[in-house]
């Protein structure tokens, strides 16, 4: 192995701690520069449009402020009168709505959200379902079980296996999502359907 | 013997006064009523597997005009508006926008708010036991599938006020496979004032009605022959479109029996050799076909056996 090819594996590793996918371990961090962490907060920040304004460049050095000004978090009197200055202001009390904020994300965020639920789903299915002898496709390979084609040793082959596994998780995501928006109108389609064919029977 | 004859004689005859008699039926509507008449604030989470989702849905009242709020918390969000018949739509990913309908589209079957007479031909309205749910008296009321195709859905009835408190698409095997409890509900006299606020907002203007252009969509795009769906589904859409996420060409197919919706997908082929296979996330299945020329993919709250056979189903225009 190059020691690109490493080093590669180990930001995945680094990433999927960031977004929760795995477990943290003093080993992992012990690992990572700072600032490659600080770089992979920021992206999935504006992967999931949390930072509107606050960009967080460097997380080590929030959380130090953050820790810095902890006592802020246990003052209630303070935050209390932040809120009603918040809702004194008429507009701006109904910041549960967040339909002001822009949408400008990337569409690639999108894709990034399916990729957790393709994730999920394909967690293996209790041994007593009823659908055993349905096969259940394994997107994400899990450490084990992935096809022999994945322990080869030729990069280029493993590349491609990967390429086209990201290819169909991707078609997996996008149908789930138009399946998702499509289902919005089914239910007017439906109606109106059903009315046609009520009219159809009375004339 | 005599005991099973007359309790033969009693299942069959049931159907024949059923519209009108029917308990579940008649606490179906009672919901109905008072979801659609009552001002409340509620919170409740869906649990699909091992993973969740809350939501915060709000609903009012005002003179008669109903408003409603419903909100996905985690992650990038999504947040659903409806003011009577107008829905808006705000998602993470794209520009908002509103459809013409009197009804959101969220994690509860839109039907069961309306006219759930229509289901009766696929689904039996069954009463259940009675039980405590998020601290209220709760009467259960069961939807079954007249048929093994397609899950059955269970609704928990607050005893006093009609309103939802839980509910779940259970599989004939009686396993839950997608759970949906409410943790909270407060009704009050007065709408909120959040809910208020939104007749002050400006939304899209919705567009233009699908239902007008659905029947020449039809015609003109896609042919396949899809050979078997359960009995009872019936085709809304179908058209050849681009699909969002990854700019895939996908001839579409929109069916649905009233209660729940399927997609399929007719697609070129990705390449390589892929195993055909299903993925479900509560009670959403994907069913992805590699039927050699093309790929099929089906999508929907149903059971991976079906979605098997619809997706093997479809075959090659003529």
């Amino acid at each position: 192995m190059t020691k690109a090819h490493v080093n590669k594996l180990d930001n995945q590793h680094l990433s999927a701690l960031l977004d929760g996918e795995q477990s943290l371990t003093d080993e992992v961090i012990a690992q990572q520069d700072a600032a490659t962490l600080g770089r992979y907060a920021l992206i999935g920040d504006v992967m999931r449009a949390e930072s509107e304004d606050a960009f967080v460049f460097d997380i080590s050095d929030s959380v130090a402020k953050a820790l810095e000004s902890e006592p802020v978090y246990a003052d209630f009197t303070q935050k209390e009168s932040q809120t009603a200055a918040i809702a004194a202001t008429g507009t701006d009390n109904v910041v549960a709505f967040n339909w002001r904020k822009p949408v400008a994300q990337l569409a690639i965020a999108a894709s990034v959200a399916m990729f957790a639920i393709v994730g999920i789903q394909t967690l293996p299915q209790g041994e007593n379902s009823p659908n055993n002898e349905i096969p259940m496709l394994q997107t994400t390979p899990v450490t084990g079980m992935a096809s022999p084609v994945s322990y080869s040793s030729e990069p280029a082959l493993q590349n491609a296996e990967q390429g086209l596994r990201e290819l169909q998780q991707q078609r997996i995501g996008a149908l789930v999502l138009e399946h998702q928006r499509q289902a919005r109108v089914a239910y007017s389609l439906e109606k109106a359907h059903t009315e046609a064919q009520a009219e159809e029977e009375k004339n | 013997m005599k005991v099973i004859t007359f309790i033969l004689s009693l299942v069959l005859m049931a159907p024949a006064f059923a519209n009108d008699e029917n308990p579940a039926k008649q606490l179906l509507l009672k919901m109905a009523d008072a979801v659609h008449n009552r001002n409340f604030d509620a919170s409740f989470v869906v649990v699909k597997g091992k993973s969740m989702e809350p939501y915060r849905w709000l609903h009012a009242k005002q003179g008669n005009t109903e408003l409603e709020h419903l909100s996905l918390l985690n992650g990038a969000g999504l947040e659903m508006v409806r003011i009577d018949s107008q829905v808006t739509y705000f998602e993470p990913q794209s520009e908002p926008y509103s459809i013409d309908t009197d009804s959101i589209a969220g994690p509860i079957p839109e039907v069961l708010f309306k006219d759930i007479e229509r289901l009766s031909q696929h689904y039996d309205f069954v009463l259940g036991g009675k039980g405590r749910i998020a601290g209220r008296a709760a009467q259960l009321v069961r939807i079954e599938s007249k048929d093994e195709y397609k899950f059955n859905y269970w609704l928990w009835l607050d005893a006093e006020s009609s309103l939802l408190l839980k509910s779940a698409y259970v599989n004939q095997a009686g396993e839950m496979l997608e759970q949906l409890q409410l943790t909270h509900i407060s009704v009050t006299e007065e709408p909120a004032a959040l809910l208020l606020e939104m007749l002050n907002r400006e939304f899209p203007t919705p567009l233009p009605a699908a239902a007008t252009s659905q029947s020449e969509a039809n015609t003109s795009s896609n042919n396949w022959q899809i050979g078997w769906l359960p009995s009872g589904f019936s085709l809304l859409k179908s058209d050849r479109h681009k699909l969002d996420l990854n700019n895939e060409l996908t001839d579409y197919y929109l069916y649905s029996d009233g209660f729940v919706e399927v997609s399929i997908f007719v697609q070129r082929p990705l390449p390589g050799r892929r195993p055909s296979g299903a993925l479900s996330s509560g009670a959403t299945t994907v069913y992805v076909h590699n039927s050699g020329s093309f790929d099929v993919s089906v999508v929907g709250n149903i059971p991976a056996t079906t979605a098997k056979a619809i997706a093997e189903s479809v075959a090659r225009p003529l």
